[in-house]
């Protein structure tokens, strides 16, 4: 009797955990199945791509690789150093900046404090296509187009990252702390940048990575922006190739293009997979 | 290494954001008629926290203030250390005053009840820190941050995080950083209530014996009575934001000013009953539920001094001062606790609970359920008025 019963209960397990697993599966493929997909068809010359798609790599790689490079619209290199500064500068800033101000909020009693926290989390909801149009009018009319620096210092004002912050602030800085180092004689800036910055660490991690990504793959600005091969970030070099005339259109030169794109994200992920889950996962539970 | 002074410090928590909405919830408990918790003075201005606090401490002394939460002595040493604004009154510290100066010039230290180690550094460099800031030079902080780890016994530990340590070391390094300063003043608020109680029993001897290593003045807050007893050369006994009593633990223990003080100091409760003060040929006698004692002779001379006539009083005797006897007060055992020298037995004597103390003395005699008389001297009776709990001696 008592046998059956393991044995039920085995069964049961079992049949639970190829239902969990077969999702998981499901779900893993839906994500990595066009990664693979897309080197595949880096792989290819344009004429293969036409005549259908494969699971099976073509030797077209190099080929495409030097076409990609080659390619008088655009330049790998310029573009690779472009979508590097504004990426990382404005993760850099946009950390900075946000912590600083949700510090800013979470320390220091002032009047409409509340209005004005209410106020940057109500930016949130408003997508930056509307704003857009507004600052697109305001960069051609005073010639400000065409320059990094207008992708950067409007990305700083990150009401999400803002978010983020506070609440991390909220779980991880008791207010002691501040003013034991207020007693020790720090100053506010130094206690910011001294004290709060490195318990802040994880969440700015996490921030950074987020921002950097995200403005990497940015296109939508960019591409309204900057219309100088000089400026032109990855993503709007892609747009380029895709949308040269079509007897130069070469398909394999596009896949391989956004292949390079996407590496540096790739490789930023696999080495900070561990401290982005610690990340996400940190500010929900108290240590 | 200084005198502290406050003189007529009041503080108000004015109408920011948060207190409009503790004001408005004040308010409302009121207008129910539900009691508050604590007695804080709602008025147009904010929430009172403390007020009319006049206090001289003297060089090197160690100053406790204890009270229940609420009662503004957590407040007060705040704005000693300048983390709090003073609403109105005026502090000095070493003569000069203070009230605008920031706390980094204050030239004081402060242990905090939650440690507030900075986690990311070291216990060297959390130590170091306000060293750092002075711009001292390095091997005069590494000289000073490894004096103060061999007073706090923890030089062992100088190089781990805050978060390898248990919470005994975290004080001890809380503690060392407040040291290696130098601190005119040394603040310290409920230093040991995060610790379990054995910890906090060689805590506080500890602190008892680093008192006497570095010579400064001890500001020291608690709601632990037994703390205030031990550590303090005076304690200043607070409630409700006023100053109830101040002096040394022995006076506080002996003459207390109140019965909020009385009830406050001393371990189990004072016992309280409805009494009347008599007065016969010029002497003062003391009744309750038919038992009568004279006053003591300092009594009898302290009642004269204020002219103090006959009256329903409280009459307050400490637990061991009440005594088994044959004629005295009926009253009825209902718990008996065994504490290895002593029985606790918590009684019914009318209608109010009475805890009196008896020595063991070998034989266990086993008290609940019995029906006891009990009595007290003149000596240890304290007479409290009935109308605003004053000691009538006072």
């Amino acid at each position: 009797m008592k046998k059956d019963l393991n044995k039920s209960a085995g069964i049961k397990l079992f049949i639970s955990r190829v239902v969990v697993y077969g999702i998981l599966i499901f779900l893993s493929f839906l994500c990595l199945f066009f990664f693979y997909l897309m080197f595949v068809n880096a792989s290819r010359s344009n004429a293969q791509l036409q005549a259908g798609f494969t699971l099976i790599p073509g030797g077209n790689a190099l080929k495409n690789f030097v076409n990609a490079w080659h390619d008088t619209n655009i330049s790998i290199p310029i573009g690779m150093k472009n979508s590097f500064i504004v990426a990382s500068l404005s993760a850099i800033l946009t950390s900075y900046f946000s912590a600083l101000t949700a510090y800013g909020t979470y320390v220091y009693d002032f009047r409409f404090k509340k209005v004005i926290h209410l106020f940057i989390l109500a930016i949130m909801m408003i997508p930056s296509q509307v704003s857009a149009v507004g600052f697109i009018q305001l960069a051609f009319k005073y010639h400000l187009t065409n320059k990094l620096w207008m992708l950067i210092i409007p990305s700083i004002a990150a009401p999400s990252v803002y978010f983020y912050m506070r609440q991390y602030l909220e779980a991880t800085l008791p207010l002691e702390m501040v003013e034991a180092a207020r007693i020790d004689g720090s100053n506010e800036f130094k206690i910011f940048n001294q004290i709060v910055l490195p318990i802040m660490k994880p969440a700015i991690a996490v921030q950074m990575i987020f921002s950097f990504v995200g403005s990497w793959n940015n296109y939508f600005m960019p591409a309204l922006l900057l219309n100088d091969i000089q400026k032109k970030t990855v993503p709007v070099m892609i747009a380029t190739l895709r949308s040269a005339d079509f007897t130069k259109f070469d398909m394999g030169k596009v896949y391989m293009l956004m292949v390079m794109a996407i590496l540096p994200v790739m490789v930023i992920y696999v080495i900070l997979s561990k401290s982005i889950i610690k990340g996400v996962t940190s500010g929900s539970v108290k240590g | 290494m200084a005198e502290v002074a406050l003189r007529n410090i009041k503080k108000i928590y004015t109408d920011n954001e948060t207190n409009k909405h503790r004001k408005s919830l004040f308010r409302k408990r009121e207008e129910a008629g539900e009691k508050r918790s604590y007695n804080l003075q709602v008025t147009d201005e904010g929430v009172v926290a403390v007020q009319e606090f006049n206090l001289d401490i003297k060089d090197k002394e160690f100053i406790v203030l204890v009270g229940p939460s609420g009662c503004g002595k957590s407040t007060t040493l705040r704005m000693i250390a300048g983390l709090e604004e003073i609403t109105s009154g005026e502090l000095y510290i070493d003569g000069k005053l203070v009230n605008n100066v920031e706390p980094k010039d204050r030239d004081i230290a402060m242990v905090f009840q939650s440690y507030a180690l900075y986690p990311h550094m070291t216990v060297y460099d959390n130590m170091a820190y306000s060293l750092k800031i002075k711009k001292v030079p390095k091997d005069e902080i590494d000289r000073k941050v490894r004096e103060a780890a061999e007073i706090l016994d923890i030089t062992q530990y100088l190089d781990r995080k805050p978060k390898a340590l248990s919470g005994g070391q975290r004080q001890r390094v809380a503690i060392g950083r407040a040291i290696v300063r130098n601190p005119k003043v040394l603040l310290m608020d409920e230093p040991l209530s995060n610790l379990d109680a054995k910890l906090r029993n060689q805590m506080r001897s500890e602190l008892i014996k680093l008192r006497k290593r570095i010579n400064t003045t001890f500001v020291y807050v608690t709601h632990d009575q037994v703390e205030a007893m031990t550590l303090g050369d005076r304690i200043v006994v607070m409630k409700d934001g006023y100053i109830q009593q101040i002096g040394t633990p022995q006076e506080v223990f002996d003459h207390p000013a109140n019965m909020f003080v009385s009830g406050f100091i001393g371990t189990p409760q004072m016992n309280y009953f409805d009494g009347r003060l008599t007065v016969r040929d010029g002497r003062y006698f003391v009744e309750t539920k038919g038992y009568e004692v004279e006053l003591a002779e300092d009594k009898q001379a302290r009642l004269k001094e204020h002219n103090v006539e006959e009256q329903e009083v409280t009459l307050g005797i400490r637990p061991e001062h009440l005594f088994i006897t044959n004629k005295g007060i009926k009253g009825n055992v209902d718990v008996s606790e065994l504490m290895g020298s002593s029985l606790h037995l918590h009684m019914t004597v009318g209608d109010s609970d009475v805890i009196i103390i008896v020595p063991t003395e070998g034989a266990k005699i086993d008290y609940s359920g019995r029906e006891l008389e009990i009595g007290f001297n003149g000596k240890v009776a304290h007479v409290f008025s009935k109308k605003d709990q004053h000691n009538l001696e006072y």
